[in-house]
Parts: structure tokens; C-alpha cells; sequence
């Protein structure tokens, strides 16, 4: 295996499964999600009046027949989705306590994600922030793209500060037409600098999926001694007896939560907490089953 | 407080194991690099405050619990008189109450309440270790060094006595022995707090706390109070003994119990010059008081005897002791112009039947050129005295005779003593001046001995003349005007009497107010005579005085030679005869209780030690190691409801997605 993040098999499994769009996508060629244009594929869209400028080969004959007006039969325009990973590279996702460092789960995610769109004619772009370094990979749908985005994730190696947030707004800036955008990320940012951007990206009418990422322990903070704790972004160090402060620091991680569930939530974001000894393969299936549209499911 | 087992004190030093614990661990903190820093810091600085005063807490109830778990195992004892405080004393002066009424016992078969304190004081000065003791006992009034306790109770200055307690006195001797004995001391107190011993209300009792509060290092003050029930008691006292020709009049009063119900017969013992004779009294009461006339023999000059009931719960005040001299007629002057109220006055002073009782009449003018050394009692019913005769009558009661004024019959503006009559004054016509009130329980119109009292209410009077001055009112007329009037001069007493006893003036002479009141004050003058013989025990008469030797006399119970001079009995004192008994208030039961003792002890901040209903405790000491297992459950399970985790709140946490495998 070249990239270690990569498990064929899973990706064998999950193959069956497409990746749906929730939006309205902007291709700019033909492929399997909707398009807010319509266009002439097989999928019937609706009925309008005709008017002067119209193909009149789109006039629904049998429709003048019976009711004596013109009318243009109106198709969905199906078209390919560009999706964008957005994977935070601050020093924050090298923890590893009881799981692997997140940044490892993002790699697996993202990875996994990019493989099926591709593989379903889609194309799947990276993004790696941190506050100092913005590595991008644009979208492509050539399977050839893949290993240089798999290249990509593979060489990143987390430090320093977050610059997701700004990250973020220079996609929603730089991205002109509808996109499926995934963050990965502990997101340990201001939640309302976060709302702002995700609303940011909302605004350029993308589709947003966010993985929260969380190692058990942050959640757990289940430590039987003091310890003295370094950040892993600035390095400020503090020593700590847990049992004494585990009270107050799941109550500030739980109002953490709320507020950036509800800003995601705000936004229309698809946000789900993962925490990194959550096994891939039901995360990704129920991910991927739960963005099916109902009609199709 | 002691400790049994003071190794295991060392113990002690596990205290500091769980502070040192928490100490290493503090300093054994495990690095780890954290990415929710954010977190981090915000409850560490809302965790400050609360938490660690917790987790003090907890620590604390760890460090107090292997502590007191030390302090169980050194089996710690206190002590009821040391208390808690009582560990490093230099000095402890203990006031001992050798008191005649320390001499109850709690019970049958137990011991003395004095040999009971005794032995707590010993158990309690073991467990003081090395501190020095000194005994100030209330017989002698004297400090004196114990050199063991061990021996305390063996010490004559510890003995059995009959005397009283004074106790402003002993605190205010142990403020001096303090004074000149630094270091840290405490008074110990042991007394049944009785109230004629304690007198709270007397004013030398400020003194002594003010002298107290003045010493460089305030001692403690602990009152260990043996109170509470005795076991059953009987006492026996002489009230007064004269002797009349061949007989002695000894007037007595048996005591019970003030709980004790119906009648009851008591044995009464009489030793007289070693002949002994019983005889049954039966007592309907609580008290019992009559005259015993003991017949004396033939041709005795003097002599001596006793009176006992049984041995019970005290056998301190089974006993009453008399002495007799030669017989002396007992002769009485009646200062008085001729006439019915002068033969009156005569026959009431010497009434026919008392053989050694005699009387003469003789005219005011004469009375300066008479000799009075012989005179039991005065009769003057004269104008009051004037020079020569007055110094003579002063001089006359400063050596403890009695006189009785009655009225001139005119009015006169002559004073004596301060004293004067009023004009005389009839009654309204048609009504008779009555007596309304007189004093029952003293005086010369006081009970008989056997309760009975003098009907003066039948005296009638149609005139008057009212004592005037500073004399203490006996009886009183229905409009409050004193008829009879007390004024006590030196040893002496000098009566006033507002009526003659004159037809003109009232019945009087009809004998039931003027015969015992005269044959009253007659007797009281002649007691001086007698009562050479009769002494209370701890006072100056009962004192050897120099090249004198105590004998004693009476052969009754067995007299400790050690301690003769504070026990009563009789004895020869160089030439004197003497019969020496214990204070009378001795036996009054009434003790002074907590308020009491706070107006006596008012700002000492003294204990109290109550030993009441306990006498059957064989220690003061208390083996208190249960209470610190108990302190030690306690801190244990205070620290382990303290570590008890609280709600977590993970359960509220958004939860992460639950997929299934």
C-alpha cells in the first residue's frame, strides 16, 4: 500500500454507494447530480409557457393538442460535483490520545471521499491550512489527480496554529460555482468566527459537510494523575490535577459543542462530531446514506 | 491528658504521609502534549476556589484521621479534674473542705465524700506526672507540702474533722502561697459546697478574687463539688447546758434527714462521767428538740459526758459533748421602787421551787454601791441610770450580763445607751393594748425548746411607755410600737419592755409573758457562768494558750491524737474544762449550688467538676481512645464522602454518532 491512509477494501465496500450532492451542482460537464439549469437529459422537470426565443423543438406537441398552447417540456440538467476537502493542518490535529492523531483520521476520510467521487466521475480537490502554510490541490476528475492529492495529504505534517477560518473564506472568495466543501477539523476556533465563514461559503450556495473531529480523550478527560498539560499550537504549558478541573472542563467543551453545532447547524452545514476510535467504514456508509436523496433511497 | 501507651505518639508522624503523598504527586505530574488548551485554561481558572477548598478538605480530613487514629492507640485518658488543660502544671494547691458535713457518705458501705475527692486528687495528680502539690486544708488553714499523692490520704492534715470551713479565708491563704510561689499553678477546691461554709455573700470574697486577679500567672480554679444524696443520717446537737443545784439542763435537738417521712425511734446514748445509760427517743419529725435533765451525783463539783445516737451515714454528728463546774446560785437584783411591780419583778427572777435562784429588791439610789461581778440578771424598773450607776450597768453588761428595762412609770427624758422612754400612754378607752407580733425563734418570748409557744397574746395593757432608740424590735404592739426591744452590749444584753407589771398598767404580773421572759434572761445571764465550760470547735477559747496542754477527756469513738485539736469532745486545757463540739451549721444541709458559687467565684472563671450522682465512680479518669477511633471514622468518612465523585455531566455532552460496526 502506497499510502497508508488508503484501505482498498473499504473502499471495494463502499463503491456501491454514490456521493449525492444536497444542492444543486454547477458542472461543467455532464454527469449524475443536478444542475440548477435545465437541460435535456431524461429526468422530467416540469412544464412552462412558451415564449418567443424558445427551442421549439422542446414544444410538447401532445400537451398543444390537448389544450391548444404552447408548452416547453422542461428536463433536470444532470452534471458533474467538484468537491473541496478542507483539512486543518494546525498543530491541534496531531493529537493522539486514545486514538489515532486526528489529522490521520481526516488523511483516512478525506482520502476515502475523494477516491469514491472521482471514481464516480466527480471531481474532489484538497485544501491544507494552517496559519502559515495553505496547500491546495484544485479539482479534477482525472484519476490521475488522485495520487497527487493523496501525495498531498500524506506530506502534511500539523503545526502551529489554526488558519481554518481563514482558509475558509478564501474558498468561499475563490470558488465560483457551487461546490461540495468538507471540512476536517477539531475546529478549535472561535465559534462565531467559524459561523461567519460557514456562512461565508453558504452564501456562494455550497454544499458543506463538517467533520468535527475529536480524540476520546479531550471528550473523556479521564486522567488518574496531574499532568501537566502543553498545547500543541503555542506550547503554553499548564500543570493540573484533571480530577479537580474535569467538571469545569467538560462543562466549557460541552458549550463548545452547542455553540458550534448551532453554527453549523445555522448554515446549513451537514455536521457530525467523530471521534477518532469511531471505526471509517459505518461513519462513511451512514455519511453516504444519509446524503442519498429520498426519492432514491 | 495522658496517654497509657505515649510511644505509640510517635504515631503521630504518619499525620503528614498523606501530605506528603500529595506533595510528590504534585511533583510526579506525567507531561502531555494537549490540543483543547482552550478548555484547559478556562476550568482551571473556574476551578479555583471551591475545588481546593475541597481538596484541603479532604487532605485535612485525611491528616486529622491518621491522626486521631495515633492519638486512639496512645490510649489517651483524661482526667475529670485535669481536663483537657491540665498537662503541664508546676503547682496545684488543693483547698481541702475538712468539714464535719464532708464526712457523709454517698452511701452504705462507701467512703467518706472527703476520702472520695482524696482519691480523685491522687488519681489525678498521677496522671499530672511531676507537678508539686500543697495542701491548704480548711482545719488548719496551713500550706502544706504533700510529698506523694500517694500519701494524701494519709496525711493528718487530710483527717476527718469536726470543725467548719471557711472558705473566703482559704482562697484568699491560697492567693498568698501563690504569691510567693511562681510557676504555673491551679486550685483545686474540694468541698460538698455547703452553704455555711462557702458564705457566697460574704464580702471577703471579693478581696481574694481581687487578690487572685493580681498574681503575674492567674491560676486556674477548679471546684470539685462532692454533692448529692448520703446515706441515711442522723445528727445530735447541744443547743445550751446550765446547771441548776444537782441537775444538768441540757437542751438538744435531734436532726433526720429533710426527706425522711413519719415518726421514728432513736436510741440516745448519755455517758456521764463514764456511767452509761440508753434511753429511747421517738422522733414524730424531722427534728426533735428537748431538754434533757441529767441528774447530777451527789456532791459533784464538776465533771463531764456526752449524748450519742447510732452510727450512720456521718459519724461526725452522732455525738454532743457537755462539761459542768460547781453549782453557783444564781442571783438576780431587782433596781426598783417598792411596790407590786417590784415583788413582781423579784418573784419572776426567783420564783419559789428553783433552790439556787434568788432575788433582791433594792431602791435605784443604792444600786451604784453594789457589787454586780456576782449577778446573773437586772431587773430596772427605775428611771433610767445615770452616772455612777450608769457606768456601773454598762460595765456590768460589758461582762456579759443581762439587763431588763422596764418602764419608770413617768416620763423622763434620761437616755441609756442611746435609749430612752416614751411618756407614758393609755389605751383608748375601752380597748386594751395586745400584742400582735413577736419574734418565735428568738428573744425572750421565743418557743420552748419543744416548740411550744409563750401565749402572749393574752397580755393585755391599758398604758404603756415605748423604748425609743437603735435596738432591735422583738415584739410589737397591734399599732407596731415595739414592746420589747434587744440591744447588745458587748457580751452582754440589755432588754427594754414597754409595761409594768402593775393592775394599773396591765396583766403582766399574771406570769405567762413575765416569768419566761425573765426566768429567760435571768438564765442567759447566768450561761456566762456556765458557758466557760461549753465552746464551739475553731473558736479562740478552744485554743491552748501558752504552757497549756490538751487532754482529752471522753472516751467516746476513737479519737485520732494527731488531730485532737480539731475534733470535738471534752478536754482539759491546762486548768480548764472544756466540752468542745462542732459548729452547729455544720449540720444545716442547705449548699450553695452553680449560682452561688458564680457569686463567690464571680470573674475566676473557675470549673466546676459536679461529682453529684457519681460518687460510685471509682475515677475521675476517663480512657477516651473511643471517642478518637470515633474522630477517626469520622474523618474518614468525611474524606471519602468529600472524594465521591459528583454527577459527571459527560452524559449531556453532544454525543458522538453511534454506528454500528
Amino acid at each position: 500500500m502506497k499510502y497508508d491512509f488508503l484501505d482498498n477494501a473499504l473502499l471495494s465496500r463502499l463503491g456501491s454507494l454514490p456521493i449525492e450532492s444536497r444542492v444543486p451542482m454547477m458542472g461543467n460537464v455532464a454527469g449524475k447530480h443536478r444542475s440548477p439549469h435545465r437541460g435535456s437529459s431524461v429526468e422530467f422537470a416540469e412544464y412552462r409557457k412558451y415564449v418567443a426565443g424558445d427551442d421549439t423543438r422542446r414544444l410538447d406537441w401532445k400537451a398543444f393538442a390537448r389544450s391548444d398552447r404552447f408548452y416547453i417540456k422542461e428536463f433536470e440538467a444532470d452534471t458533474n460535483l467538484r468537491a473541496y476537502f478542507v483539512v486543518d493542518a494546525s498543530g491541534s490535529m496531531n493529537f493522539a490520545g486514545k486514538g489515532e492523531a486526528k489529522i490521520q483520521y481526516a488523511r483516512r476520510v478525506a482520502a476515502s471521499l475523494s477516491y469514491l467521487l472521482v471514481n464516480q466521475g466527480d471531481a474532489a480537490g484538497l485544501s491544507v491550512c494552517t496559519d502559515k502554510l495553505h496547500l491546495e490541490v484544485p479539482p479534477s476528475r482525472r484519476a490521475a489527480h488522485l495520487d497527487r492529492l493523496f501525495s498531498t495529504l500524506g506530506k502534511v505534517e500539523p503545526s502551529g496554529e489554526t488558519g481554518l477560518l481563514g482558509a475558509l473564506h478564501t474558498i468561499a472568495e475563490k470558488i465560483s460555482q457551487r461546490a461540495f466543501v468538507v471540512i476536517l477539523s477539531d475546529l478549535f476556533t472561535d465559534p462565531v468566527g467559524l459561523g461567519d465563514a460557514l456562512q461565508h461559503l453558504r452564501y456562494r450556495k455550497h454544499d458543506i459537510s463538517v467533520f468535527h473531529l475529536m480524540d476520546p480523550l479531550e471528550i473523556g478527560f479521564e486522567f488518574d494523575r496531574p499532568h501537566r498539560f502543553v498545547d500543541l499550537e503555542d506550547g503554553t504549558a499548564l500543570v493540573a490535577e484533571p480530577s479537580l478541573i474535569a467538571e469545569e472542563y467538560k462543562a466549557a467543551l460541552r458549550d463548545f459543542l452547542t455553540a458550534v453545532r448551532a453554527k453549523c447547524h445555522d448554515a446549513a452545514a451537514d455536521y457530525q462530531l467523530v471521534t477518532t476510535d469511531t471505526p471509517q467504514e459505518p461513519l462513511l456508509r451512514e455519511f453516504l446514506t444519509a446524503r442519498l436523496p429520498k426519492s432514491k433511497h | 491528658m495522658v496517654f497509657l501507651n505515649p510511644l505509640l505518639l510517635w504515631g503521630l508522624l504518619a499525620a503528614s504521609v498523606p501530605i506528603i503523598i500529595h506533595l510528590i504527586n504534585r511533583r510526579r505530574h506525567k507531561t502531555i502534549q494537549w490540543a483543547a488548551m482552550q478548555f484547559l485554561l478556562k476550568a482551571a481558572r473556574e476551578s479555583r476556589g471551591k475545588k481546593k477548598l475541597r481538596h484541603i478538605l479532604i487532605l485535612t480530613c485525611r491528616t486529622l484521621g491518621v491522626a486521631a487514629l495515633a492519638f486512639a492507640a496512645a490510649r489517651p485518658i483524661v482526667s475529670g479534674l485535669l481536663g483537657w488543660g491540665g498537662g503541664s502544671i508546676d503547682l496545684v494547691v488543693l483547698i481541702l473542705d475538712r468539714s464535719a458535713s464532708m464526712e457523709a457518705k454517698p452511701g452504705d458501705g462507701l467512703d467518706s465524700r472527703r476520702q472520695i475527692v482524696l482519691d480523685k486528687v491522687r488519681e489525678a495528680m498521677a496522671d499530672l506526672g511531676s507537678a508539686r502539690l500543697v495542701l491548704l486544708d480548711s482545719a488548719t488553714v496551713q500550706p502544706q507540702d504533700v510529698p506523694s499523692p500517694e500519701v494524701l490520704a494519709e496525711l493528718s492534715g487530710a483527717a476527718a474533722t469536726d470543725t467548719a470551713a471557711d472558705f473566703p479565708t482559704l482562697l484568699s491563704r491560697a492567693v498568698d502561697f501563690l504569691t510567693e510561689t511562681p510557676g504555673r499553678a491551679e486550685v483545686w477546691i474540694a468541698s460538698d459546697l455547703q452553704t455555711s461554709n462557702w458564705r457566697p455573700t460574704d464580702e471577703r470574697w471579693a478581696a481574694a478574687r481581687a487578690a487572685l486577679t493580681t498574681l503575674p500567672q492567674r491560676p486556674s480554679l477548679r471546684v470539685l463539688s462532692i454533692t448529692g444524696a448520703t446515706a441515711p443520717n442522723n445528727a445530735i446537737r447541744l443547743l445550751g447546758s446550765r446547771r441548776s443545784g444537782d441537775e444538768l439542763l441540757l437542751d438538744l435537738e435531734v436532726l433526720r434527714a429533710e426527706d425522711s417521712r413519719g415518726s421514728t425511734t432513736v436510741p440516745l446514748t448519755t455517758n456521764l462521767d463514764g456511767a452509761r445509760t440508753t434511753e429511747t427517743l421517738t422522733m414524730p419529725g424531722q427534728s426533735l428538740r428537748f431538754q434533757k435533765r441529767v441528774v447530777l451525783p451527789a456532791g459533784s463539783e464538776s465533771g463531764s459526758g456526752w449524748l450519742s445516737i447510732p452510727a450512720d451515714g456521718n459519724p461526725r454528728d452522732n455525738a454532743a459533748f457537755f462539761a459542768y463546774g460547781p453549782a453557783r446560785p444564781v442571783k438576780s437584783l431587782v433596781v426598783s421602787a417598792p411596790g407590786e411591780a417590784a415583788n413582781y419583778l423579784a418573784l419572776a427572777a426567783a420564783p419559789p421551787g428553783f433552790g439556787n435562784q434568788s432575788s433582791e429588791i433594792v431602791a435605784p439610789a443604792a444600786f451604784a454601791s453594789m457589787g454586780t461581778a456576782d449577778l446573773a440578771a437586772i431587773v430596772w424598773a427605775a428611771p433610767l441610770p445615770e452616772g455612777a450607776s450608769a457606768t456601773s450597768l454598762e460595765q456590768f453588761l460589758s461582762a456579759g450580763g443581762n439587763v431588763l428595762f422596764v418602764p419608770p412609770g413617768s416620763a423622763s427624758t434620761t437616755a441609756f445607751l442611746d435609749m430612752r422612754w416614751t411618756a407614758p400612754a393609755d389605751a383608748e378607752p375601752g380597748k386594751f393594748l395586745i400584742l400582735k407580733d413577736w419574734n418565735h425563734t428568738d428573744g425572750l418570748l421565743r418557743d420552748g425548746v419543744d416548740g411550744t409557744p409563750i401565749p402572749a397574746d393574752r397580755m393585755k395593757a391599758i398604758r404603756r411607755q415605748v423604748p425609743e432608740g437603735d435596738a432591735a424590735p422583738l415584739a410589737v404592739w397591734e399599732d407596731d410600737e415595739p414592746f420589747i426591744v434587744r440591744r447588745v452590749v458587748d457580751r452582754g444584753t440589755a432588754w427594754f419592755m414597754g409595761s409594768i407589771p402593775d393592775y394599773t398598767w396591765s396583766n403582766l404580773g399574771d406570769a405567762d409573758v413575765l416569768l419566761p421572759a425573765v426566768q429567760r434572761m435571768v438564765a442567759a445571764g447566768a450561761d456566762r457562768f456556765d458557758a466557760s465550760y461549753l465552746a464551739t470547735l475553731g473558736s479562740d477559747v478552744t485554743r491552748t494558750l501558752p504552757g497549756e496542754t490538751r487532754v482529752r477527756l471522753d472516751d467516746y469513738g476513737t479519737p485520732d491524737p494527731s488531730n485532737i485539736a480539731n475534733e470535738s469532745g471534752v478536754f482539759r486545757l491546762g486548768e480548764r474544762l472544756l466540752a468542745v463540739n462542732r459548729p452547729i451549721e455544720e449540720d444545716a444541709p442547705e449548699v450553695i449550688g452553680r449560682e452561688g458559687l458564680d457569686e463567690a467565684l464571680e470573674g475566676t472563671n473557675y470549673t466546676l467538676l459536679d461529682q453529684a450522682g457519681q460518687a460510685d465512680d471509682p475515677s475521675l479518669s476517663r480512657d477516651i481512645w473511643r471517642a478518637f477511633l470515633i474522630a477517626t471514622l469520622f474523618f474518614l468518612i468525611s474524606e471519602a464522602l468529600l472524594c465521591l465523585p459528583k454527577k459527571s455531566t459527560t452524559e449531556v455532552l453532544p454525543q458522538a454518532p453511534k454506528v454500528e460496526a
